[in-house]
């Protein structure tokens, strides 16, 4: 019988030694290094509304597609993760693909936000950026993509607004909140909400943060950075984890009402596939949803587990509907190597077969 | 009072706000230092700094030290009993990973400890004694009864905190024992020559994935669940009642408080709301009007088509479509000045405070 360690005593040292000597070099690489950019592809402000900016892109070339996609980000992060850098852009591939794309920037709500609720946000200030769009294309409807809680908010603004939109993309969508390996909705099912926002008002950004951490401690408040000490010798590879940590932790913190009525409404209640939604004091019926839809999810998300997206395919009223299984996670998604390769060609394909 | 600094949510973001720049002037600052470890000696900045910083490099440190500890205890040795060398390498007081979870997860309980010990001495020295509520609940008169009623309330809900945490933590020390049965496990899988571990890394990244397994099977749980709700909930309560107390001591002061910033952005909201309504409502009033005025206007040009005089020649073609466009026009003057008259109606039950509430 033979012990599971074998480890050589001199190599031991060695990779105490190596640690060690990488660990200081990178103290010189971090020295004076400035905060990474994001990819910043060309794009022109259409409409602001409070905090909420409309960004139209620019591509190299005139958009191909007759039908703009309107990009809805999550209420939690910034929305530069879809146009993180240059080479991990799915904005920028979009508009190479020949997309016409815009993008809402909810901004960084304060005090004066607090008692947005998601009326305002889904009926409010979406239903307004898609008017924007909509008038300054002349058409009636447009095409949403709607990306984790903005998918959400998409595929309800598509029930309660049917005629506006006219193809529906989600992204790592959560739709059935009740799925047994959804960690998050988990732990919140015995929350006070109500004395949470009475208590917090907005709930800090930070707060968010260490939640997200606590999902897998380990790996992320440990591991994550002894693989960093590995790259502190490469810039570029160093730039980009530090340009990702950048964008991780400058995230906005949550307006208080639209954050209670979302962990009441959705992550307890369960009320969007049970049926029993109302935003605005209009019922959220999935079964409004008789567009075309493309679902797309990652198969290691650990924030939005796969079947709480799949879900999704019992509950729309529409018979056109595509589901898409990426292999990876919920960032991942957006900018991995393969992500670049399949997940924008996968979209203008199917829109094009739509437009 | 108690001190806001030490609770929970602030612990957080002591933790969750680490800052690579104050790693990098604090990594510039010992450079010249002459220490015996030239990454991880303790900061001499002022204590909140150190916080922060000892948080930012706390997984660091403990993987440095877990390395440095194993290969100086022998890991690389050939023991006679590989699974005590392993509980020795991971378990116990030398417990190399502690900051991954408590990094993390105990720091609410630490923090919550410290809360309790600067409010019970703030306490204190503010001449109640003994703490009030601490022993159980005790009736309370005379002039500071409200008082004294506040200060039993918080000390129940600063108890109440401490036991749900101390749950919450009992649950992640599980998960931390459980996390070493696992790897143990997992071990047992490489006791083949070719598959055996030969790197400390590698024994490093089998002992995160045997306990995040650990974790994530006791973190969705009933028991977590419950402990989580627990955890928050009390917390969320103590800083309830703290706000409480802030606000009414703002209010002898004459400072504008929280709750009342907070009601008036409320009222604004929903003016705010009203606005927009009133405006979606006046846009849609107009497109209305437009589309009764279409359906009037097409109306009359079927009436006057199918009319026989502009079905027979006429002797005087023009003053005809004159008195056409005439009639119409009459008629279609009539729609905006009702309209109009609709309109001021709304707007003014709209523009009355007092008839709004």
């Amino acid at each position: 019988m033979h012990t599971p360690l074998r480890i050589d005593p001199t190599k031991a040292l060695g990779d105490i030694a190596t640690f060690q000597r990488k660990l200081a070099a990178g103290m010189g690489h971090l020295r004076g290094m400035r905060e990474p950019e994001y990819a910043n592809t060309p794009r022109k402000l259409v409409y602001s509304e409070d905090k909420l900016k409309v960004w139209h892109f620019e591509g190299h070339s005139r958009p191909t597609a007759k039908t703009p996609l309107l990009i809805v980000y999550a209420l939690v992060n910034t929305v530069w993760m879809t146009d993180l850098q240059a080479d991990r852009s799915m904005v920028r591939n979009l508009l190479e693909q020949g997309e016409d794309v815009y993008l809402i920037d909810w901004g960084y709500p304060d005090g004066a936000d607090r008692w947005l609720t998601l009326d305002d946000y889904i009926n409010g200030y979406l239903d307004r950026c898609v008017d924007v769009v909509c008038q300054r294309h002349g058409l009636d409807a447009i095409n949403l993509l709607g990306i984790c809680q903005g998918g959400a908010f998409s595929l309800s603004y598509t029930a309660l607004h049917a005629d506006k939109v006219k193809n529906l993309i989600t992204m790592v969508t959560p739709v059935d909140f009740h799925t047994p390996d959804n960690m998050l909705s988990h732990w919140c099912r015995n929350m006070d909400v109500d004395l949470f926002v009475d208590t917090m008002g907005n709930i800090p950004a930070g707060l968010m943060n260490y939640v997200y951490l606590t999902l897998k401690p380990v790996r992320l408040n440990q591991q994550k950075y002894i693989g960093m000490v590995d790259i502190l010798d490469n810039p570029t590879e160093l730039e980009n984890f530090l340009r990702m940590e950048r964008w991780i932790f400058d995230s906005p913190d949550q307006a208080g009402e639209a954050f209670r009525q979302f962990i009441k409404d959705f992550y307890q209640g369960n009320k969007l596939v049970k049926g029993t939604l109302e935003i605005g004091g209009k019922l959220v019926d999935l079964g409004m949803v008789t567009h075309p839809v493309l679902n797309i999810f990652a198969e290691q998300d650990h924030l939005v587990p796969p079947d709480a997206s799949r879900a999704m395919g019992k509950h729309v009223g529409t018979t056109d509907y595509t589901q898409l299984a990426f292999k990876g996670g919920h960032i991942g998604i957006y900018v991995s190597g393969r992500a670049q390769r399949e997940v924008p060609p996968a979209i203008h394909q199917w829109l094009s077969a739509r437009d | 009072m108690a001190d806001p600094a030490n609770d929970f949510i602030r612990d957080y973001q002591a933790l969750a706000q680490q800052s690579w720049d104050a790693w990098t002037r604090q990594l510039q600052q010992q450079q010249s230092q002459p220490a015996g470890s030239p990454f991880f000696t303790p900061p001499t900045a002022p204590a909140s700094g150190n916080d922060t910083l000892e948080r930012t490099l706390a997984g660091l440190k403990g993987y440095f030290d877990w390395m440095q500890g194993a290969a100086a205890g022998g890991a690389a040795a050939a023991p006679a009993d590989w699974r005590q060398q392993v509980q020795q390498l991971f378990g116990g007081a030398s417990q190399p990973f502690a900051q991954a979870f408590s990094g993390i997860d105990s720091a609410g309980a630490e923090g919550f400890a410290r809360q309790w010990q600067s409010w019970m001495q703030a306490v204190q020295h503010s001449g109640f004694g003994d703490l009030p509520g601490a022993h159980g609940p005790t009736p309370a008169f005379g002039l500071n009864r409200e008082q004294q009623m506040q200060q039993q309330a918080m000390s129940a809900a600063v108890l109440a905190s401490l036991q749900a945490s101390a749950r919450y933590q009992a649950l992640i020390q599980r998960a931390n024992t459980q996390g070493m049965a696992r790897l143990q496990g997992k071990l047992a899988q490489h006791a083949e020559p070719d598959r055996q571990i030969d790197s400390l890394k590698a024994l490093y990244d089998l002992w995160v994935d045997s306990a995040e397994e650990a974790y994530a099977e006791i973190a969705l749980s009933d028991e977590f669940r419950e402990a989580y709700g627990e955890m928050v909930n009390t917390q969320m309560h103590v800083r309830q009642l703290q706000q409480q107390q802030t606000e009414q001591m703002c209010q002898q002061l004459g400072v504008p408080t929280r709750s009342e910033v907070s009601s008036l952005g409320e009222r604004l909201q929903a003016l705010r709301r009203e606005f927009r309504a009133g405006q979606t409502s006046a846009t849609n009033d107009h497109a209305d009007e437009i589309m009764a005025l279409r359906r009037e206007l097409a109306a009359l040009k079927r009436q006057l088509a199918s009319t026989p005089a502009a079905a027979a020649p006429s002797a005087k073609p023009v003053a005809s479509a004159k008195t056409r466009a005439s009639a119409a026009a009459k008629v279609v003057s009539k729609a905006p000045a009702a309209a109009l008259r609709k309109k001021a109606v709304v707007s003014k039950s709209r523009n009355s405070p007092s008839k709004r509430k």
